[in-house]
C-alpha cells in the first residue's frame, strides 16, 4: 500500500559539516517525485534520511521528521529495520549478489525480512516480483543461473525485483539508470510508470530530461553559496518546474545557465 | 552554460525581428501600390513574398532543430514556442499584403476615391505602428507595452468600420460595385494584420509570465 512521504524540517550533518538545511515537502502517494540539483546539494543524503540509512554512517546526525503515511520514522518506538522494509532502495550501480542465482537474489530480500516456509510460497513471491520488475520473461528459464551473467539493465531490474519483493510502501531510487545504456534506461523509466500505481517513488537524478519524462513532481535543491548546506529551492509539479518555474535559481539550473 | 544553444536561440530571435522588417516593407509596398495605382509595385510585393516565406521556413527549420537537439525548457522553451507562433503571425501578415497587392491589380483602372485612400492610409499607418510595437515589446519582454496593442487594434477596427461605411454609401453604381467589394477586402486585410499584431503581443506576455491569456475575448 503506497503512502505519502512527508518531510518536515530535515537537516543533516556529517560530523560538524551541515549538508542539509530545513527541508520540508510532501511526496504524494502513488506518484514519482524527482529530486534534481547539482552535485553536493544533498539529494542522496535526503533520500537516505527517508529510510534511516543516513544514521548508519559514523558521526552523522539529523534534525526534523519523516512521516510515512502519518507515522514518524524517527519515532521512539520505531525499528529502523522495519522502516527499511517499508522503504525499499535501488542504487546507482546494480548491486546483485553476482554469484548467487537470480532466484536467490530476489528471495534473499524476503529471507532477510523473515519470510520462511514452503518453497512454493517463495516461488510465487519471486515470480511476482520479477514480473513486476519487467524481468520475468527474460529470466524465467534460467532462474538458477548466477545473477552476474545478466546485463547491466537486467541486473538493475533484478535489484528492483529484490526491493519490491518485500512489498515496500515507498521506493527510493538513487540515480538508478545513470550506469545504463539508453535502451535499458527507457525500460527502467517505463517500469517506474507502472510501479507508481502501487508504490510511492522518489528518484534522485542528474538527468533533467529523465526527471521531465517520468516525474509527476520535482524538487530542486542546491547550495546557495560554497560550503553552505543543501536547501530546497522549489518543489512543484514537474510540468511547472520545466515550463515556468517560480524561482530564478530553478530556471537557471533547468535551462543549463547554472555555473 | 549551454553557449551554443543560447547563441542559436538568440540567432532565431534576431531572424524573427528581421522577418518583421521584411513584413513592414511588404506592407508599405502594397499600400503605396494601392494609393498610386502602381501595378508594377504590386507585382514586386507579390514576388517579395517569396523572400518572407524563405525567412519563415528558415525560422521553422531552426526551431525544429533546436527542439530535436536541445530540448529547451522553462524560459527557453517559452521563447522557442513564442517565436514559433510569432513566425506564423508574421507570415500571415505578409500573405495579407500579397492579397492587397493582388486586389490592387484587379482594380487599377478605377480612379481611387480620395476619402477611401485617406482611410487606407490611416489603417496602413496604424498597422505598421502595431507591428513595430508588437516586435519591440517582444524584444523588450515588455508586457505593459504589448497590452497597448489592444487599444491600437480598436483604432484600426474603427477605421475599418468607417471605410466599409463609406464604400456602402457610394451607392449601387454597378461599375463601382466590384471595386467596392474588393476595397472592403483590402480593409479587412489591414484589420487582420492588426489582429495578428495583437496575437504577437499575447505571445510576449506568455513569454514573460508563462501563462497564456488572450488580451481580449474575441468570442463576443
Amino acid at each position: 500500500m503506497a503512502v505519502e512521504v512527508k518531510l518536515e524540517g530535515l537537516s543533516a550533518w556529517f560530523g560538524s559539516n551541515q549538508v542539509l538545511d530545513d527541508i520540508s515537502f510532501t511526496v504524494p502517494a502513488q506518484s514519482v517525485t524527482a529530486i534534481i540539483g547539482p552535485s553536493g546539494s544533498g539529494k542522496s543524503t535526503l533520500i537516505r534520511l527517508v529510510n534511516r540509512m543516513h544514521e548508519i554512517l559514523p558521526r552523522t546526525r539529523h534534525e526534523g521528521h519523516v512521516f510515512l503515511g502519518g507515522e514518524d520514522v524517527y519515532g521512539d518506538d520505531v525499528d529502523p529495520v522495519d522502516v527499511r522494509r517499508r522503504v525499499g532502495m535501488v542504487f546507482q550501480r546494480p548491486n546483485p549478489f553476482p554469484t548467487m542465482s537470480i532466484y536467490d537474489n530476489v528471495a534473499a530480500g524476503l529471507k532477510l525480512n523473515g519470510v520462511r516456509g514452503k518453497r512454493s510460497g517463495m516461488d510465487g513471491l519471486v515470480e511476482e516480483s520479477l514480473k513486476a520488475a519487467g524481468l520475468w520473461g527474460e529470466v524465467r528459464n534460467r532462474l538458477k543461473a548466477p545473477a552476474g551473467g545478466l546485463s547491466g539493465g537486467q541486473q538493475q531490474r533484478l535489484c528492483i525485483a529484490r526491493a519490491i519483493a518485500v512489498r515496500p510502501e515507498v521506493l527510493l531510487m538513487d540515480e538508478p539508470a545513470s550506469a545504463l545504456d539508453p535502451q535499458s534506461t527507457l525500460r527502467i523509466e517505463d517500469l517506474m510508470a507502472e510501479l507508481k500505481q502501487r508504490y510511492t517513488i522518489v528518484i534522485v537524478t542528474h538527468n533533467m530530461q529523465q526527471a521531465a519524462r517520468i516525474a509527476d513532481w520535482t524538487a530542486f535543491m542546491t547550495v546557495t553559496e560554497e560550503g553552505a548546506p543543501g536547501r530546497l529551492i522549489e518543489f512543484d509539479q514537474t510540468n511547472t518546474i520545466f515550463t515556468h518555474p517560480k524561482d530564478d535559481r530553478t530556471q537557471a539550473y533547468v535551462t543549463g545557465r547554472f555555473g | 552554460m549551454r553557449l551554443t544553444f543560447q547563441q542559436e536561440l538568440q540567432q532565431l530571435e534576431a531572424s524573427l525581428q528581421e522577418e518583421s522588417c521584411l513584413v513592414l516593407r511588404a506592407l508599405r509596398g502594397c499600400l503605396n501600390a494601392l494609393e498610386q495605382h502602381d501595378v508594377e509595385l504590386a507585382d514586386e510585393v507579390v514576388v517579395f513574398d517569396d523572400e518572407i516565406d524563405a525567412a519563415y521556413l528558415s525560422i521553422e527549420e531552426g526551431i525544429q532543430s533546436l527542439l530535436a537537439r536541445q530540448t529547451p525548457v522553462a524560459i527557453d522553451l517559452r521563447l522557442v514556442l513564442a517565436i514559433l507562433h510569432d513566425n506564423l503571425h508574421l507570415e500571415r501578415m505578409a500573405d495579407y499584403c500579397v492579397t492587397i497587392a493582388k486586389l490592387t491589380k484587379l482594380v487599377h483602372e478605377v480612379t481611387p476615391d480620395e476619402t477611401l485612400i485617406a482611410g487606407f492610409d490611416e489603417m496602413g499607418a496604424r498597422a505598421e505602428e502595431m507591428i513595430r510595437v508588437a516586435m519591440q515589446s517582444f524584444a523588450d519582454r515588455n508586457v505593459e507595452s504589448a497590452e497597448t496593442l489592444v487599444e491600437l487594434d480598436e483604432l484600426i477596427d474603427n477605421a475599418n468600420r468607417r471605410v466599409v461605411q463609406h464604400i456602402l454609401s457610394l451607392g449601387s453604381d454597378p461599375n463601382l460595385r466590384e471595386w467596392g467589394l474588393r476595397m472592403i477586402l483590402v480593409s479587412r486585410c489591414l484589420e487582420r494584420i492588426g489582429d495578428h499584431a495583437v496575437d504577437i503581443g499575447e505571445q510576449s506576455a506568455y513569454l514573460v509570465t508563462g501563462e497564456f491569456r488572450e488580451f481580449t475575448d474575441a468570442s463576443h
